[in-house]
């Protein structure tokens, strides 16, 4: 049993993970909480739901356009409601403010217009039945959830490192001033982040949506609480960290759940974020590798 | 969209309506007003949407004949949205200005533990029909339910469970809602009384998508049994994740009031195929009565009804033989007749305890899902 | 003197309205006293279920009077705006912001599982101990005392912290202690109001303090401005008076209310934090 606990917590921290990647990458370079981010997630399992129910996609073919469609959400939101607030240098506070805002507005409307109930993607679109290896029961969905994770970060570390893209996101993390004067065109590169966060964002929604066979509006939200415990104990900004914090966050609900007292799952994530916010507010790994490297 | 109709009728319910006071007091002679409040929107709409189709087509077949000898009932339904505040207000308004001689609802156990006292003040005769929580009648005298509490329903499902073998039990919660927590709490007492051993007891939240770790929990403790007390979202949650989890048919899962729900087919499919429930109703109760009510209910919303629509059907009957037994449109009167009530509708034969409690649970029937429908337990 | 019975009808019908007017007036300007010194608390509903909750146990519990249990009900609050603010309030803005949020989560978490707090059928039967005219006091009261604030050179040094921070610090304005007593301010406000809710509606949820109401209250203040203590009030009054008027519309209320925190802070120069408080001779 401790070992199914220990799988059970890894895939649910994966999901944390998944979740919080675009949310600490928006935040390193834009220096944004940028709320709106849950909203992107419950967009992409929400085309996702639609190329499948609809129009007949595969889960192959509508994984990557419901990323992008989520992207392209992102875009459309950041050029909306904080492109204006970065041009005259407002400060953080009015951005998170706004995001707030706009996100209330965009779920209550969504749930208007497409109802409250939870829907699920067909069942026959993945596999449902477990592997059993050595005992331990795993998904599909859940193998694509740790697939897409490990995917995810090696290429955003990639991308940050290794390209000449990569070298402008960390200069304009660094100084965005100085990143405008060295002819870097911050505007494009800030609509390139939110589509890139987006797009994460938006594909972590339907793979976490097909796990769980779980989508409707508020979403986003539920995850929301536990993205903010991972960017803050991982560190605003931190891609590693956020990968590192949010298996941790996994396992430790699941050992709470498992071993201690169900009741306590949710109070244990938001303990473990009080208790950072006293004592290593900057994060467990200390500064932001996206802002460092 | 059927939300649209209804906020677009409520439009003039608002302070403004408060001008035209005076003209109920004419219409009075030819009507008598009763009051519903129900959540008509937000994210629980389909429980008083439910509610409020059963009220309205007893209301068509009460208002053929009238009471009071050809007085039509006029009925005024508030929507609460599930928020106690608006739920208050729509109770104040319905009181103080629509001059209202009942009140049927509110829809949630929360709702009417802060509407209750207000209408108990006033001295008006509130009847909730999907209020299930335990202690709602202790509100005071002016307080009744014709929704048969969980604590009636529970241990038939339960003993139905033992009788098929059942020894061990786990028992699963949402920890988070009124409804699910004292669904539970019935649970409990109903397995200590049949001397089931408890294995394990696990909670969750009622929004919750993960319950791994509570099922993984439960697997290795072997029960013979799940209960689960939650609301039919989760429920599906829960057993599409233990199926994954290596759950088989030797394990019997039971659900309590929030499972009797057809969507839990529509959503858990073959996971759910297999769990029992007890219910106050069911749609294919061979009676003539019910058989009527089903298909008048399909004819004029083109759907199938469920409990709660089931339940409000018979309790706008029960208030309108009330009213027409007091004699009068008047509220001490019509409390002192509800008291008295003796009446067979589509949930079987139906009386009041001294308490204001439903007094017979003999209408319950066990049920257990089938490729995605309920049908009678064998 | 004789209230005709149209009017007792009238008070009785809107009483609920007329305590919930009051109460989200104080609300707000519990919102107001943090965003004046240009900080984000989104805890205000959390303080608020703090002081309902507190209170509700010393009447349901200790069987105190009300006049006691009133002033009682800031202690917890604040207890708990001191545990947040300690390690926070020295970091960026963010920082508060977000252990705020988690200061809703971990106490509804709390009141769930701790029977004492009555888990999810929460407290109910509560008496109606508060009067109209207290929570209209207090309003008054609190309106007048923030306005007092305002123009005094308190005030003074606050705006100089929502202008720029770094520059008021240099000028010699003490910024941590003004955050700590802005934030402090807001905790004994908001846990006023979640007692006076408390004793007018007889139940209360552990469901009734989270999220969407933070969200809401700071649609208030945003909705009035902080240039001065009565602008917040209007807000609240306006945004509670709007589903009542419009039916229809409490379906769209929450669209409506995150509308309105977009427009005041994108369509105020250099967002709403740099609003100037009003002050005559200054």
């Amino acid at each position: 049993m401790f070992a199914q606990q220990l799988v059970n917590g890894v895939l649910l921290g994966a999901t944390y993970a998944l979740f919080a990647l675009g949310f600490t990458l928006m935040f390193g370079v834009l220096r944004v909480i940028n709320l709106t981010y849950g909203f992107y997630f419950s967009a992409g399992a929400f085309i996702a739901l639609f190329l499948t129910r609809q129009a007949g996609f595969g889960i192959w073919a509508a994984l990557p356009v419901a990323a992008m469609g989520a992207g392209a959400v992102a875009v459309a939101l950041d050029w909306l409601l904080l492109s204006r607030l970065r041009r005259v240098n407002a400060p953080e506070l009015s951005s998170l403010m706004v995001t707030l805002g706009g996100v209330l507005a965009l779920y209550s409307a969504a749930t208007s217009i497409l109802g409250p109930d939870i829907r699920r993607l067909p069942p026959d679109l993945v596999a449902s039945d477990a592997f059993v290896l050595a005992g331990l029961r795993v998904t599909t969905a859940q193998l694509l959830i740790l697939l897409a994770t490990a995917v995810m970060v090696g290429a955003l570390m990639a991308l940050m490192r290794g390209t000449r893209l990569g070298l402008a996101i960390r200069a304009m993390a660094e100084k965005p001033d100085a990143a405008g004067l060295m002819g870097i065109d911050t505007g494009r590169l800030a609509a390139l982040v939110s589509f890139i966060s987006g797009c994460l964002a938006g594909a972590g929604g339907v793979l976490i949506g097909l796990n769980f066979n779980a989508i409707h509006p508020y979403m986003g939200e539920a995850m929301m609480l536990r993205g903010f415990v991972v960017i803050i104990v991982g560190g605003l900004g931190d891609i590693r960290g956020a990968l590192i914090a949010g298996l941790l966050l996994g396992v430790i609900e699941v050992f709470t759940a498992g071993y201690v007292a169900s009741g306590l799952k949710e109070a244990v994530a938001f303990a473990i974020l009080v208790v950072v916010l006293w004592t290593r507010p900057s994060g467990l790994f200390g500064r932001a590798v996206v802002r460092r490297a | 969209m059927i939300r649209r109709h209804f906020t677009a009728g409520l439009v003039t319910t608002g302070l403004v309506g408060f001008g035209a006071a005076s003209l109920p007091a004419l219409a009075q002679a030819q009507t008598v007003p009763v009051g519903a409040i129900e959540i008509l929107s937000g994210p629980a709409a389909a429980y008083g949407i439910a509610i409020k189709g059963g009220l309205d087509l007893a209301l068509d077949e009460i208002n053929q004949k009238g009471v009071l000898g050809g007085k039509k009932i006029a009925l005024t339904v508030e929507d609460s949205a599930a928020d106690k505040n608006q739920a208050i207000n729509a109770a104040r308004k319905l009181i103080g200005r629509d001059k209202v001689v009942a009140i049927i609802g509110p829809t949630l156990s929360n709702e009417m533990f802060a509407v209750g006292p207000v209408t108990n003040e006033r001295k008006i005769p509130t009847i909730g029909t999907s209020t299930t929580a335990n202690g709602i009648t202790d509100i005071g005298p002016y307080i009744f339910r014709t929704s048969l509490p969980e604590a009636d329903v529970v241990p038939v499902t339960f003993k139905k469970a033992q009788a098929r073998g059942v020894k061990t039990v786990a028992l699963m919660y949402a920890n988070d809602d009124a409804f699910s927590k004292s669904g539970f709490d019935v649970m409990k007492a109903a397995a200590e009384k049949l001397g089931l051993n408890i294995l394990a007891i696990e909670s969750f939240g009622t929004k919750d998508t993960d319950f791994a770790a509570q099922l993984t929990k439960i697997k290795g403790l072997k029960p013979d049994a799940v209960a689960i007390s939650a609301l039919v979202e989760p429920v599906s949650g829960v057993l599409l994740q233990a199926r994954q989890l290596g759950f088989g048919k030797e394990t019997l899962f039971i659900g309590g009031n929030g499972s009797n729900s057809p969507k839990l087919g529509a959503i858990a499919g073959a996971a759910a195929d297999g769990l029992i429930v007890g219910s106050p109703w069911f749609i294919g109760k061979p009676d003539a009565l019910n058989q009527k009510f089903v298909a008048a209910f399909k004819a004029k919303y083109g759907k199938d009804p469920d409990q709660f629509a089931a339940q409000a059907y018979d309790c706008m009957f029960i208030l309108a033989a009330a009213i027409d037994r007091a004699g009068a449109a008047d509220s001490e009167k019509i409390t002192a007749a509800l008291a008295k009530t003796s009446y067979t509708g589509v949930m079987g034969p139906f009386t009041f305890t001294d308490h204001r409690d439903p007094a017979s649970a003999e209408g319950v029937v066990v049920l257990e899902m089938r490729d995605g429908k309920f049908g009678i337990a064998p | 003197m004789i209230i005709p019975p149209w009017l007792d009808d009238f008070l009785w019908t809107y009483q609920n309205l007329i305590h919930a007017l009051g109460i989200n007036g104080l609300l707000a300007l519990s919102m107001y006293v943090v965003l004046a010194v240009g900080q984000l608390s989104l805890g205000q509903a959390a303080f608020m279920g703090l002081g309902a909750y507190s209170s509700a146990l010393m009447t349901l519990k200790l069987k105190l009077p009300f006049f006691m249990v009133l002033p009682a009900s800031c202690v917890v609050p604040v207890l708990f705006a001191l545990a947040i603010g300690v390690p926070t309030l020295r970091l960026s803005g963010v920082y508060l912001a977000i252990a705020t949020i988690g200061l809703g989560e971990v106490l509804r978490a709390v009141y769930l599982n701790v029977d004492y707090f009555g888990g999810a059928l929460g407290l109910s039967g509560i008496p109606e101990r508060a009067e109209t005219w207290m929570i209209y006091g207090l309003l008054f009261a609190a309106v007048a005392i923030l306005w007092l604030v305002g123009r005094s050179g308190v005030g003074r040094a606050m705006e100089a912290m929502r202008e720029d921070e770094t520059a008021a610090g240099v000028m010699g304005v003490n910024v941590g202690r003004y955050r700590m007593g802005a934030l402090l301010a807001s905790a004994v406000l908001a846990g006023l109001a979640g007692a006076l809710g408390a004793h007018v509606s007889s139940f209360i949820g552990p469901n009734e303090y989270g999220f969407e109401p933070a969200v809401t209250i700071l649609s208030y203040a945003l909705l009035g401005g902080i240039g001065t203590p009565l602008a917040p009030v209007l807000g609240a009054w306006i945004l509670t008076l709007l589903p009542e008027l419009l039916r229809g519309f409490s379906d769209l209320r929450l669209v409506f209310n995150g509308v309105i925190i977009v427009l005041a802070v994108l369509f105020l120069p250099n967002g709403l934090l740099s609003w100037r408080m009003k002050r005559r001779g200054a």
